[in-house]
């Protein structure tokens, strides 16, 4: 059973087509990575799953029921956009409040095992405006995690959380699913963030699932490439420029070969043109990279 | 791993009662409500200072050199309404004809809370979709009834506290400013009785409201416009439902009118939850 089957899903907003045929398969335990740039249906799509629009064609189904059945969506969690608090309240009233709308017996003390999860029990106390951005986002994840909900919608929850908080993020995504009975759909343009902890990817451009597969896949789809350094930069770039068909040279100053080869071919290249390799590694390329590739395929 | 999600189905009393329990937690933990209610307790006893301090004052109009000479309340009652007297119809006396009189007495009363009472169900309203409250709050409920039931029924709690702070404040200032609290052509059951047809009566006004606002959704100011406009049309019929000398029946066809209001406006408010974007 999968936590959610979406078939032909479509949005318009007027003439302008929001989504359109969208599939995705979000399977149960999974840490679903929903990327995409800004503006191509990624939280269109997320705020149909929730039921906040409503669709325009297509199915959506979550554990093999119709997203729009009774007490379907009672188990879901979700931060979208800004999490549902109050700001003239505190932090633990808000939670409480949810609380409440969840019916959720021993309001108290899951509250308290909550803040204590996202470590934000120092700040209950707090008014919700005058949290910082990266404890707002805490909080909003918080109250996503009320209920013990077995799917969580999470749109950019990692925006504005400094390194700790990252990091307490992704121990709590791979708690959440560690039982295999609970899924998370996180979308993130943090994509070296995201890769830490998703286990299923989904592609989303122009509204259209343009790929969707495992970290495994990705693995796999990854290229290799050798990356080298010289004790002349400009010269080497040059020379491998005329050789291979694509060389890069990096943020952290590497030059990259992407192309098939191996760092013996490469060193021995060099040598023979009077340039000194200081160091070179073979490597493959991260989800940000895959991504930017295959954004620029489909340009 | 097959059949491991539950779906609950809860009962309509368990959601409403759930759904009853944080509105209520809202209401009483908003600062907004407390200002609005404080604002109807202080708005009677300064209207009655100032009327009692201006009363026999003359303003003359500096273009037509015309004299006008400002009446304060001769009756704490005033404030509350007007006796509605049926023989007095073809002198044209009745309450309707009653509020079209643009005297300061007439202007300021009670009457003008159902605007008030506009504020109040926009401003929560528009705070449940501003925050993004109302995300969260639709994603785990399908059944938009619970929340427009819900609303409408706090809101009524809300408004009638309203026009209760409004009577101790009127009582308050009458008091300070030294008006009379003699009561001609009404006795006090009628007072008590006019009071909850008051309290009772808003629940035809908290539908109207409560519809405008989910229209309007974050947009406090379209929402408070929207049912300032529509709330006008039934303003009228204010104190002739409500009279200083009503009986259990202007209660009952305020509790009727606010019943069949709430379910066929909830209706549409249920309808537009349903039909259109909740963000």
């Amino acid at each position: 059973m999968n936590a959610i089957e979406i078939r032909n899903l479509s949005k318009n907003f007027g003439p302008k087509q929001a989504v359109c045929g969208l599939d995705m398969t979000v399977p149960m335990g999974a840490i679903y990575g929903f990327i995409g740039e800004n503006g191509s249906g990624k939280s269109t799509t997320e705020k149909m799953i929730c039921g906040l629009i409503p669709t325009s064609g297509g199915s959506i189904k979550l554990y093999g029921k119709d997203y729009g059945d009774e007490g379907v969506r009672a188990k879901m969690g979700v931060l979208i956009e800004a999490p549902g608090c109050f700001p003239g309240l505190t932090v633990w009233n808000n939670m409480m409040l949810q609380a409440a709308n969840l019916g959720i017996p021993n309001a108290e003390k899951e509250v308290i095992k909550i803040l204590k999860t996202v470590r934000m029990e120092g700040a209950a106390g707090n008014k919700y405006k005058n949290c910082s951005l990266g404890m707002k986002q805490r909080v909003g994840i918080a109250m996503a995690l009320l209920g013990n909900p077995t799917l969580l919608i999470l749109d950019e929850p990692l925006n504005g959380l400094d390194a700790d908080g990252m990091r307490i993020m992704r121990e709590i995504f791979t708690d959440i699913v560690k039982d295999g009975q609970r899924s998370i759909l996180v979308s993130s343009h943090l994509l070296g963030e995201l890769q830490k902890v998703a286990t299923h990817y989904g592609i989303i451009r122009h509204g259209k699932m343009i790929v969707e597969m495992t970290s495994d896949e990705l693995d796999a789809s990854c290229r290799t490439y050798v990356a080298l350094q010289s004790a002349e930069m400009n010269k080497t770039k040059m020379l491998l420029g005329c050789k291979y068909s694509r060389v890069e040279q990096d943020e952290a100053g590497y030059i990259r070969v992407y192309d098939i080869t191996t760092p013996e071919e490469i060193v021995t290249y060099l040598y023979e043109n009077g340039i000194c390799v200081t160091e070179i590694k073979t490597d493959k390329i991260g989800l940000e990279e895959y991504y930017i590739d295959l954004m620029k395929e489909g340009r | 791993m097959e059949n491991a999600v539950v779906f609950e189905k809860k009962s309509f009393i368990k959601r409403t009662k759930s759904m009853l329990k944080v509105d209520f937690k809202r209401l009483f933990l908003s600062r907004t409500f407390y200002i609005i209610v404080a604002a109807c307790l202080v708005a009677p006893i300064l209207i009655f200072v100032m009327t009692s301090m201006m009363d026999g004052s003359v303003s003359v109009n500096p273009q037509t050199g015309e004299e006008t000479v400002i009446e304060g309340f001769d009756n704490v009652w005033q404030i509350i309404g007007s006796v509605n007297d049926p023989d007095a119809n073809a002198e044209n006396t009745s309450g309707d004809m009653a509020a079209m009189d643009m005297g300061i007495t007439s202007m300021c009363n009670i009457n003008m809370l159902y605007f008030g009472i506009a504020a109040l169900v926009c401003i929560f309203v528009a705070e449940d979709f501003r925050s993004g409250y109302s995300k969260s709050l639709f994603t785990v409920r399908s059944k938009k009834t619970d929340y427009v039931m819900s609303k409408t029924i706090v809101m009524i709690f809300g408004a009638a506290m309203m026009v209760l702070a409004f009577f101790a404040g009127s009582l308050v200032g009458g008091a300070v400013s030294g008006v009379s609290f003699e009561m001609i052509g009404f006795n006090i059951t009628n007072l008590v009785m006019c009071v909850l047809s008051k309290m009772v009566l808003v629940s035809v006004f908290v539908p109207i409201y409560l519809i405008m606002s989910v229209v309007a959704k974050q947009k406090l100011w379209m929402s408070i416009l929207l049912s300032m406009m529509v709330g006008m049309f039934l303003f009228m019929m204010i104190p002739m439902l409500t009279p200083l000398n009503a009986r259990l029946g202007h209660v009952l066809i305020g509790a009727v009118g606010g019943v069949g209001f709430g379910i066929g406006l909830g209706a549409i408010s249920n309808l537009v939850l349903k039909k259109t974007s909740l963000v």
